[in-house]
């Protein structure tokens, strides 16, 4: 049974607890949340997939301190998160590049607080630009940039503060499937290296289950949680593998497209 | 911002409309059907013009023009730019602020001329106010929009990031409101160059564009009316150019589409 193994598990480094949410608006109240729990083992990859209009991206605002619930408990290890921290990065969808700051800068947007002088932060944000591959592109602006290459150049400013967890909201949803595939074995490459927790949202269920040890299934009206499958298939992992297969279609049972 | 926009390619068919109008010119004033009063002839307004320019008045009234409205621009532009980051970045600011400006400013800009020259006197003062007071009001609207309306996305970016208030005034804020300060410029740059021209018209003191509009008004001699009008509008285009080639270079960030 792969339903939220209850195995004693360490104190989760991101906590959702019994967490409700409403926005209200002109024409009534939208439950983006209703009663949802999630828990992020540290250094553990999550994803959360599901339809849109599920939350998934109201969660991922209240874990980065963006927003806050109108019901329950949002923690970081162990303690409450009260708003935005340099220890859990965010990566937007839509990448979110300054554009009037090349690559180089918007990488080093967020070390001020490294303690870093100005050859520190020069040879980190270096450091950052051979990590995506990003190199001979350091004092390109945004605009030069295609969305695969600004993706990875948000993927560096959001990991150049050294967060202890990083929220993924789509990242890769606009990219073409070729860069998309590259990405994901990229994120995976860098969650290795740099040890951090993880949480993904995605609406799509093979790279969930290609990148994830646990998926969070979701559902809308009200946002809620489906299921929580845990993928215990070994890595590297093949998309044909039949293990895989057979997960991804149990997700798609959960979200009820396994006619697709 | 249309004056940023693509430098077109030269387009002959833009000067049908002033080559109709200097020949239209030349048969009414050569041929005696307009009043010869106005309609002064090219020889005459070319005489003028080589007058003017032996000795020495036209390029003391151009200097005059640059000159005043230059200090004008610069005192109006700079208060402005203060006033509107300051309602801009401030709540505050803008509610105690913001009313009284906004009555004030529709003052038409020539009804104070009575009390300023009560104030300062008929003469360099009263016009640098005029021409300060053109460029205030446009740069004030465009710097507190421009403040204010930073899309929210950018500021979460840098408040996921623990940017400090000044950091994100200094990183995101300004960057973000500076294509609009920079309309507030050129705009003001617009009003500064008719209130310059309308207070030296009015005021007449010293050297200056205007002042040779009024004068030769006054002398009846309508060549001088004329050449006057046409370096208004050469220094005026001149003045536009500038903003634009300083335009193209700051915004190097906006990429080739944007300009
Ligand atoms: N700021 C907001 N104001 C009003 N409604 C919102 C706001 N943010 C999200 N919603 C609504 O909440 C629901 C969940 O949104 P979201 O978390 O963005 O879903 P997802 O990311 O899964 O697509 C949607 O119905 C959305 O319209
Ligand atoms: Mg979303």
């Amino acid at each position: 049974m792969a339903l939220a193994a209850r195995v004693a598990e360490p104190e989760p480094a991101l906590a959702v607890q019994r967490v409700s949410r409403v926005f209200r608006t002109a024409d009534g109240a939208v439950p983006a949340l209703s009663d949802v729990s999630v828990g992020v083992a540290p250094g553990a990859f999550v994803s959360l997939v599901g339809p849109s209009g599920c939350g998934k991206s109201t969660l991922l605002r209240l874990l980065a301190g963006l927003d806050v619930p109108d019901d329950g408990e949002v923690l970081f290890e162990g303690v409450p998160i009260t708003g935005p921290s340099l220890s859990r990065g965010m990566l937007f969808q839509d990448h979110r590049l300054l554009p009037w700051l090349s690559v180089a800068d918007n990488i080093g947007l967020g070390l001020h607080k490294q303690g870093l002088d100005a050859e520190g932060r020069r040879h980190r944000v270096q450091e950052l630009i051979d990590l995506v591959g990003l190199n001979g592109f350091e004092r390109a602006y945004p605009y030069q940039l295609s969305g695969g290459m600004s993706q990875r150049a948000a993927i560096a400013r959001s990991l150049a503060p050294r967060p202890r967890a990083l929220l993924l909201d789509e990242p890769l949803g606009a990219l073409d499937s070729l860069t998309r595939a590259k990405m994901q074995t990229e994120l995976l490459r860098i969650w290795e290296h740099e040890g951090i927790t993880m949480l993904l949202v995605t609406h799509d269920v093979e790279e969930a289950v290609y990148l994830s040890d646990r998926v969070v299934v979701m559902l809308p009206r009200p946002g809620r949680i489906a299921a929580t499958v845990d993928i215990d298939l070994p890595r590297p992992r093949h998309r044909g593998d039949p293990g895989f297969a057979r997960i991804k279609a149990e997700i798609l049972g959960w979200l009820g497209a396994d006619g697709l | 911002m249309a004056s940023f926009a693509p430098r077109r390619r030269f387009d002959a068919r833009g000067l049908v409309i002033p080559a109709l109008i200097v020949a239209g010119w030349y048969v009414v004033s050569e041929s005696g059907v307009g009043n010869g009063y106005v309609f002064v002839t090219y020889d005459r307004i070319w005489a003028t013009f080589a007058a003017m320019v032996a000795d020495g008045t036209l390029v003391a009234s151009i200097v005059g023009t640059v000159l005043r409205m230059a200090a004008g621009f610069a005192i109006g532009a700079g208060f402005g730019l203060l006033l509107g980051l300051a309602t801009g970045l401030s709540d505050l600011a803008g509610r105690v602020v913001s009313p009284t400006f906004h009555a004030v400013r529709q003052i038409a800009i020539f009804a104070w001329m009575p009390l300023l020259t009560a104030w300062l006197g008929i003469g360099g003062q009263t016009m640098i106010a005029l021409i300060a007071l053109g460029a205030f009001y446009p740069m004030v609207i465009n710097v507190e929009a421009g403040c204010r309306n930073v899309p929210g996305p950018y500021l979460e970016v840098g408040r996921v990031l623990e940017l400090s208030r000044w950091q994100t005034i200094r990183r995101i804020v300004l960057p973000a409101a500076a294509p609009a300060i920079f309309a507030g410029l050129e705009l003001g740059l617009a009003t500064a160059w008719l209130s310059t021209i309308g207070a030296e018209y009015f005021i007449a003191a010293g050297d200056g564009l205007g002042i040779i509009l009024s004068a030769s008004r006054m002398r009846g001699s309508m060549d001088g009316v004329i050449v006057g009008i046409v370096f208004i509008g050469l220094v005026g285009f001149a003045i536009n150019r500038l903003l634009a080639v300083i335009a193209r270079r700051a915004f190097a960030w906006r990429g080739e589409a944007a300009r």
